[in-house]
């Protein structure tokens, strides 16, 4: 298992990278933290040409607010977005998920926006930038576009970033501080990827839901959003039956598919589980 | 197309400087290059973590990081844990508490360590094993690894109380 | 003559490996310096389980800068032989293999092709670039459609795709039947899996002086490697020396001979050239051998007070696409079969065995061999007479097991217990688990919290150091049993011991030094241990099957006490005494008695070497320099008791394992650290293979757990903390009254685990005989029982 050869840039700037994305075109890929493709390379069941790394980008590597955004670069690391106060202060539901992402060394060189770009089915990170209605910004040579998260994730593996874009950052939404949100997964042994997880965040006043956003991952071939299960708690009091009627919604949303690791029909029941679970035991503010 | 890049890291506190082949992988380069044979290779996906090194401080997968890409980093290894006369106290800890059988994944496991007790002086049991699930032992079930991490934190604190 | 000091073994030595293991300065395989002109293989592994190899073209691979040669089946079969285990049952469908596929391919992985170039990095562009094609066959996987009539054959010279069929029965079997008030009938389904070692494979051959060949391997059998690398390759075994560096596990899937260490063995010799090999993971997955794909299928006939009047079992095992060396496919049928009885007084058996070929890779041995699935079966029978006749699953165990008052005790299939502790084992154990209080914590209900609680009990036996009448009991009539040792005490005193093992962990450097230690009288820092090198001590069987304390020891004892003597004969001399009178003691010879004069060991060997003005005794030649070899009995029986508790969550179907007891009993402890670490490393084998791994081939025998991403190990949140208590009950029948330790820790966790998880989920009445018992096939047996 060694990769088969390639052209390495690395600029230093994020105007450079998107030269060198216009100049190779198809051919390149760009390296953030790598933990995702270079295991590709190895198996050599990804062979790109060039290698354009973004290591060298410093003005990617931010966390900052921005109105009602919070917005991480491009090479912001995973861990150093997990352990920043920024995060846990703006998006606790981002928090909340990043101790899930890989291992602790992947987290240590893995960045946020190399997670979404890969866009794994199985991804802990997609699930919470729907339910965060985060954007993705794309820049190019042509300058830079912003994506809604529901339309950038496509399928497995694959997003609406076309060649000769990178993501250069994402803005999540930041979340009142009165939300509650969690993060919760089931996985088949501790190195494993989980076979199916949910993220959530919702508010509530007076006894009564007044936002829910949904996200699973792992039941199908990308993350997905579960409006209807946020449509049966907003308005609810969050009660047996309002959160009884959301996992079924949640259950007919979600059309797994059955692998070695699970059957469909655990990925669709685990979905109600886990969001019960999450709306039973999540994190107060 | 893959012409040599220029390289320049500090490898356990060493400057090195090399012309690479851009697809060569870190540990590859430390190993057969450098001739630290200590981190090895287990899988090259980046689940076992036997090739785990310390780069700019944090736990990496040497298998996971072309050498070119890390130009410029400061790297260390399990070669410069111990001196000459004495282990470090968290080897010395895994010696005690025989946390090692082969020792394939050692150096892994003591690198993972240094990085839990540096960012935490005194890990519960819980985090520990958290921290751990950074490696794959198959030959100790674990659980003299978690006892020489947690008695590794004690010898440390004793000697940089705070 | 006697020896007088404190003893080494039963002390919890630290390991002397781990120093240098620490300091990241092991020598594995591909740590070890290479000549600059060493030569790198890749191997182009077969896509398809089966195919007909219409044609290989390596021209542009050859083209490619750096790569020196591509060598195909053809070429390989004009430098080694075809290889086959040599296994002498009756009926048993000899076969053989190509060490690259010639034709057709048997399974995914199977390779076809070998690239040699200037790096890794080079053969592995090179092995690209090789363009095979392939006309596809129809592939056959599951161990039982395997003997359909009409599922393709697998192999030319296997009939019927049955490499053997193994049957045996008591005359009272079907008179047990009769007279049974109960009939307790299982199917019991083991799925497929594999030891990955962290360490994958890997052989270095370095060409030295003229015709001869220095063969570096990870392997655990150097001697055997040595034998048949000269038997296949046709070269004087006398110029193969075989040296086994640090290895990075074994579990027994290094006690293999594979088609790799061949090809580069030839490879080396044919070119003059240093030629290595480093395994990948995912040809490690693909290619290492495979284990436990078992079917059984077990009925008891019982009375109404739970005793096992008699008993069947059908076992049908997967060997995979050929039968592997050196212990063949049949390992698993008749460890199985001749296993099952365990602890238990089974007075009325019969089994069918049967070994099966399909289009996977080869099965031998991982740690445990049968054993892990045999028990699972037996213990999962006694749990299930307990449930129909409304025992306590520990009574009924304690009612049928053999007591310590009756040992020896010969079983059914003509094994010797010699000691043991079966019942004390189980009784130490509950109490340690707080089994009675759990028991009546759940008279509440199971199902507490949202999770359902159980706990589950494997009493067993583990066959550890078999000797050459074991191996042939079982048709490997070419598998010795003996290993050897020699002591030579050098000039200064020093004692070097040479022993025919080879380590992967298991800290032999550090144990057999106690045992020589304390058989010649020496002090342990005196004692350095040689191992793992053809060269260096007479040939012996190696390390596989927890042999290397009752075998090493054995030995070691027994060329020890050969030294010993010698030391006394010049020592009595020197002092003008008898032999008989010499006492030693921490490396000092004196006079029973006459404590103030003592001789050094470096004095007495001074004279041994003629270093001094001292003669010898006539007749006493020079040196000291003592070899023994040592076979053990038939088989050498450790057992033991594992508890384990778990937390079923009702919800999502995943396991907490909530408490582990393991009480083990392997005779005479050498070092009780090392046991436990064997014990705790073992069980978290276990834990993987009854909650995680699996190794899938999908239907045409495609491998769908190619990567660790899809081939699941235990991680440090997966094992729990253990409590481990030994029982010492000595080997009567072996040197040293040493039992094996190595695989009990993962033989006792697969069954307790799976007893654990259906006692948690018996309220439910839905029935758990399958493992692994991932959290989906949990949760879907719960959802279907409307918990």
């Amino acid at each position: 298992m060694k990769p088969a050869p390639f052209s390495f840039v690395a600029p230093e700037s994020l105007d450079e990278v998107v030269s060198a994305l216009a100049e190779h075109g198809d051919d390149a890929r760009i390296l953030a933290g790598g933990q995702s493709l270079v295991p590709l390379m190895n198996l050599r069941l990804a062979r790109p040409e060039v290698l354009v790394s973004i290591n060298r980008c410093h003005e990617l590597d931010y966390i900052r607010r921005a109105d009602d955004r919070l917005v991480v670069g491009a090479l912001v690391r995973q861990i150093d977005a997990e352990t920043s106060p920024l995060v846990r202060a703006e998006c606790p539901l981002l928090a909340a998920a990043l101790p899930h992402v890989g291992l602790p060394a992947t987290r240590n060189r893995g960045t946020v926006c190399g997670s979404l770009a890969h866009c794994d089915p199985l991804a802990e990170l997609p699930a919470v930038a729907l339910a965060l209605e985060a954007e993705l910004v794309l820049t190019s040579a042509a300058g830079e576009r912003r994506v809604p998260a529901h339309d950038f994730f496509v399928t497995d593996m694959t997003t609406c970033i076309e060649p000769g874009e990178v993501v250069s950052a994402v803005a999540f939404s930041r979340q009142d501080p009165s939300e509650r949100s969690a993060l919760h997964e089931v996985s088949n042994g501790g190195h494993a990827f989980p076979v199916g997880g949910v993220a959530l965040r919702w508010a509530s006043a007076d006894g009564v839901c007044t936002m829910a956003r949904i996200a699973a991952f792992g039941v199908g071939s990308v993350a997905q959003r579960l409006v209807d299960a946020e449509n049966a708690l907003v308005g609810s009091d969050l009660g047996s039956e309002a959160i009884a009627a959301a996992v079924a919604a949640a259950r007919a949303a979600v059309n797994p598919t059955g692998d070695i690791h699970a059957d469909a029909d655990y990925r669709r029941h685990l979905v109600g589980v886990l969001l019960e679970r999450g709306l039973l035991e999540g994190e107060a503010p | 197309m893959s012409d040599e890049v220029q390289v320049t890291v500090t490898v356990n506190g060493r400057r090195r400087e090399a012309r690479l082949e851009p697809r060569r992988l870190l540990v590859d380069y430390l190993r057969h290059d450098l001739g630290l044979t200590g981190a090895h290779i287990g899988c090259e996906q980046g689940v076992c973590g036997a090739c785990t090194v310390l780069l700019d401080g944090r736990t990496a997968r040497s298998c996971l990081h072309f050498a070119v890409a890390v130009d410029g980093s400061d790297i260390r290894t399990v070669e410069d844990l111990a001196d000459l006369d004495e282990l470090h106290p968290i080897q010395e800890m895994f010696h005690q508490k025989h946390a090692l059988q082969c020792g394939f994944c050692t150096p892994g496991f003591l690198l993972t360590t240094v990085e839990l007790l540096e960012r935490t002086a005194d890990p519960d049991e819980a985090a520990i094993r958290e921290a751990l699930m950074n490696n794959v032992c198959r030959c100790t079930g674990y659980a003299n690894i978690v006892d020489a991490v947690a008695e590794a934190a004690v010898e440390l604190r004793r000697r940089s109380p705070t | 003559m006697s020896v007088d000091q404190n003893g080494a073994v039963g002390q919890s030595v630290l390991r002397r490996e781990d120093d240098y293991l620490l300091r990241g300065q092991g020598r594995f395989v591909d740590d070890l310096p290479t000549p600059l002109s060493t030569l790198h293989l890749a191997f182009v592994l077969s896509p398809y389980a089966h195919a007909r190899i219409t044609s290989i073209d390596a021209s542009e691979a050859l083209a490619l800068d750096g790569v020196v040669d591509v060598l195909t089946g053809a070429d390989l079969a004009a430098m080694v032989k075809p290889i086959a285990a040599q296994i002498e049952l009756p009926g048993y469908s000899f076969n053989t293999r190509d060490v690259l596929a010639v034709d057709e391919v048997r399974f995914a992985g199977e390779a076809v092709a070998v690239v040699v170039a200037e790096s890794p990095y080079l053969a592995e562009d090179g092995m690209e670039l090789v363009q095979v094609d392939y006309e596809s066959l129809p592939a056959i996987t599951d161990i039982h459609a395997a003997t359909d009539p009409a599922a393709p054959q697998v192999n030319p010279t296997v009939p019927g795709n049955v490499y053997f069929e193994g049957r045996f029965a008591t005359e009272g079997v079907a008179a047990g039947f009769e007279a049974a008030a109960h009939v307790i009938t299982e199917d019991f389904h083991s799925k497929r899996v594999t030891a990955v070692p962290i360490e994958p494979r890997g052989c270095l051959a370095v060409p030295e002086q003229p015709s001869n060949l220095v063969f570096y391997s990870s392997t655990q059998i150097h001697h055997l490697l040595r034998t048949a690398l000269a038997e296949f390759l046709d070269v004087a075994e006398s110029n193969l020396r075989v040296v086994v560096p640090d290895v990075g596990g074994g579990f027994g899937i290094k006690a293999a001979l594979y088609p790799e260490e061949f090809v580069c063995a030839a490879l080396a010799l044919r070119l003059r050239r240093p030629v290595k090999w480093i395994q990948d993971r995912y040809g490690a997955l693909l290619t290492d051998v495979h284990a436990r794909d078992n079917h059984y299928r077990v009925e008891a006939a019982i009375n109404d007070d739970g005793i096992v009047l008699a008993l069947r079992a059908e076992i049908r095992t997967n060997g995979g696409a050929y039968s592997a060396l050196p212990f063949g496919c049949t390992l698993e049928t008749t460890g199985g079969a001749r296993m099952i009885v365990g602890p238990y007084r089974i007075t009325e058996y019969e089994y069918t065995a049967t070994a099966v070929a399909t289009h996977t890779a080869p099965v031998l041995a991982y740690r445990g061999v049968a054993q892990p699935v045999c028990f699972m079966a037996i213990e999962g029978i006694m749990d299930r007479i307990a449930r129909r006749l409304e025992l306590d699953p520990a009574e009924v165990r304690l009612r049928n097991m053999v007591p310590t008052a009756e040992l020896p005790w010969t079983n059914i299939v003509g094994v010797r217990y010699d000691t043991g502790s079966f019942v004390e084992s189980l009784e130490l154990a509950m109490e340690m688990a707080g089994y009675d209080e759990f028991r009546a914590g759940q008279a509440q209900g199971r199902l507490v919290d949202g999770k359902y609680r159980g706990i589950g009990i494997c009493s067993f036996t583990e066959v550890s150091g078999t000797g050459a009448p074991g191996w042939r009991a079982r048709g490997l009539t070419r598998l010795p049993g003996f290993d050897s040792g020699t002591v030579k005490v050098e000039p200064t005193g020093k004692v070097t011991a040479f022993v025919s093992h080879a380590h992967s962990g298991q800290g032999h450097f550090t144990t057999f030094a106690q045992v020589v230690a304390d058989a010649l009288g020496a002090r342990l820092e005196d004692v350095t241990v040689v191992e793992g090198d053809t060269a260096a001590g007479p040939y012996g069987t190696n390390t596989f099957a927890s042999r290397s304390a009752v075998t090493g020891g054995g030995a070691l004892i027994r060329a020890s006490e050969k030294a010993r003597l010698k030391l006394a004969r010049i020592a009595a001399f020197m002092l003008e005494s008898t032999p008989e009178d010499i006492v030693v003691s921490d490396g000092q010879m004196h006079v029973a008695g006459v404590p103030s004069r003592t001789l050094s060991f470096q004095e007495v060997a001074e004279t041994a070497y003629a270093m001094n003005t001292s003669d010898l005794p006539e007749g006493e030649s020079f040196g000291i320099e003592e070899t023994d070899f040592y076979d053990p009995p038939l088989v050498t029986m450790a057992n033991a008791t594992h508890i384990a508790q778990v937390a079923v969550d009702a919800g999502d179907g995943t396991v907490d394992i909530e408490g582990y007891v393991v009480v083990h009993d392997c005779g005479r402890v050498i070092n009780p650290m090392i046991v436990d670490g064997q014990v705790m490393g073992g069980v978290a084998q276990g834990v993987g293979e009854a909650l995680m791994e699996e190794f899938v081939y999908d239907e045409d025998g495609q491998v769908r757990t190619a990567t660790l991403i899809d081939y699941l190990l235990p991680s440090s949140v997966d094992v729990p903390n253990f409590q481990i208590a030994h029982i010492e009950s000595p080997s009567i029948d072996t040197v040293g009254g040493f039992k094996g330790v190595g695989e009990g820790g993962l033989i006792g966790a697969v069954p307790a685990l799976v007893n654990a998880v259906a006692d948690a989920l018996s309220d439910l009445d839905v029935n758990v005989n399958t493992k692994p018992l991932r959290p989906a096939l949990l949760s879907r047996l719960i959802r279907e029982a409307g918990g």
